[in-house]
């Protein structure tokens, strides 16, 4: 306790004058002889030792006579609490902590409150920064998610159509299921601005799931100047077109046709096995696979199906 | 292709085939076995099962003349048409 405490230095033996000495730094003692000490109604006044740091203390608290009554037993009870006035110009000089400490059993929740709130409002500063730094990552991610699933498609060849891909290796263990005949159909068209001849050689097929199977497509430039074809196909039904794997064919690749010229342009596939065990293919007995010829214009690169 | 407005359904997304595309056969230098496969087909009714043999040997004729890959044929699914000669012999002998 390092504030200004009351403190006796000097009793008197007299019976109606008690000297107390105000002191910086004392500490607050019972007087020696109290037998000495004379009770009730009993004069005192302060002095103090005057400091030059507590000048203002001297002017306000020492000039005052202050007259206070006095037991003998609440001698010291009381000289303490007179730290309640002479504290208050002291406190420019001290903490202010023991002002709290006084003034403990009057405020005791307000003082208490504070510092809980600010804790508080700690708290919920720090939640929010780090919900809004998991907001603004999430949109970075979002954005960065595009390149991140092409370069894994790169890295595992999915090529960006991530259908549950076939194996190239069935073919040589898939079995042929008899039970189930599917009929293929064959349709050719070619884009208005190529001048082929573009027509299949046979109207359909029958199939088995599980056998591969050649077909034939016949095409002809009936120009005088070489044209070059590139064509795509589409397998109708939709969902069907999952199940028709071809091994091999003339499309997405350019084709140089001369003048008057005709080939043979073959197509090797099969359906797969897989097929029969599908429910919605249950009704499914014909397939038809369209094949559409387009111009291709020298140079010209053309995108690959599923490769970006 | 896909003409119709059906912006909702899912667009046919064509894959490319396993082992490329047919170089052309501008020369026709299988042309007879392509031949006999027709005339197979249309003698069975367009049966593929029965006319397996006869496609074997368009592919074999392609195979030799560089217009195809060279492939075992277990791999382009001929298994059971290479085990009926060996079959066979084991039959014989």
């Amino acid at each position: 306790m390092r504030n200004i405490f009351l403190c006796d230095n000097n009793i008197f033996t007299q019976q109606t004058n008690i000297l107390l000495y105000l002191k910086i730094g004392c500490t607050c003692r019972y007087p020696q002889n109290l037998s000495q000490v004379k009770h009730t109604c009993l004069k005192g006044h302060f002095t103090c030792n005057s400091r030059i740091m507590l000048l203002p203390f001297l002017l306000r608290g020492c000039t005052a006579k202050h007259y206070v009554q006095l037991s003998s037993t609440r001698l010291c009870i009381n000289c303490c609490n007179i730290r309640e006035l002479a504290t208050s110009g002291g406190q420019l000089f001290f903490r202010r902590t023991p002002q709290r400490f006084l003034n403990q059993s009057r405020g005791a929740k307000t003082h208490k409150r504070k510092p809980q709130e600010d804790d508080w409002r700690k708290r919920n500063k720090t939640v929010l920064t780090y919900i809004a730094a998991a907001g603004v990552g999430m949109i970075g991610l979002s954005y960065a998610a595009v390149p991140l699933y092409r370069l894994y498609c790169q890295a595992t060849g999915l090529g960006g159509t991530a259908v549950a891909g076939h194996n190239t290796d069935q073919v040589e263990t898939m079995k042929p299921i008899r039970e189930r005949i599917i009929k293929v159909t064959f349709n050719a068209d070619t884009h208005a601005s190529i001048q082929w001849n573009f027509r299949p050689q046979q109207s359909e097929i029958y199939v088995v799931p599980g056998e591969t199977a050649l077909a034939f497509y016949k095409a002809r430039n009936p120009t005088d100047k070489p044209v070059i074809g590139i064509s795509t196909y589409n397998v109708v039904p939709f969902e069907a077109g999952q199940y028709f794997n071809k091994i091999q064919c003339f499309c997405f690749e350019e084709q140089r046709l001369n003048p008057h010229e005709e080939v043979d342009m073959p197509v090797f596939f099969y359906i797969d096995p897989e097929f029969d065990d599908d429910p919605r293919m249950a009704r499914v007995d014909t397939i038809t696979l369209s094949y559409t010829f387009f111009e291709a214009k020298e140079g010209q690169q053309l995108p690959l199906p599923g490769y970006s | 292709m896909s003409t119709a407005m059906n912006f909702g359904n899912k667009t046919f997304r064509p894959r490319p085939p396993d082992k490329g595309a047919f170089p052309l056969d501008h020369f026709g230098e299988c042309k007879s076995f392509k031949e006999t496969y027709m005339r197979c087909l249309k003698d069975n009714r367009f049966d593929n099962s029965r006319c397996r043999a006869e496609s074997k040997t368009y592919l074999q004729c392609r195979m030799d003349r560089q217009l195809m890959a060279k492939e075992p044929f277990e791999k382009l699914g001929f298994k059971d048409l290479l085990e009926e000669p060996a079959e066979k012999h084991e039959a014989k002998s």
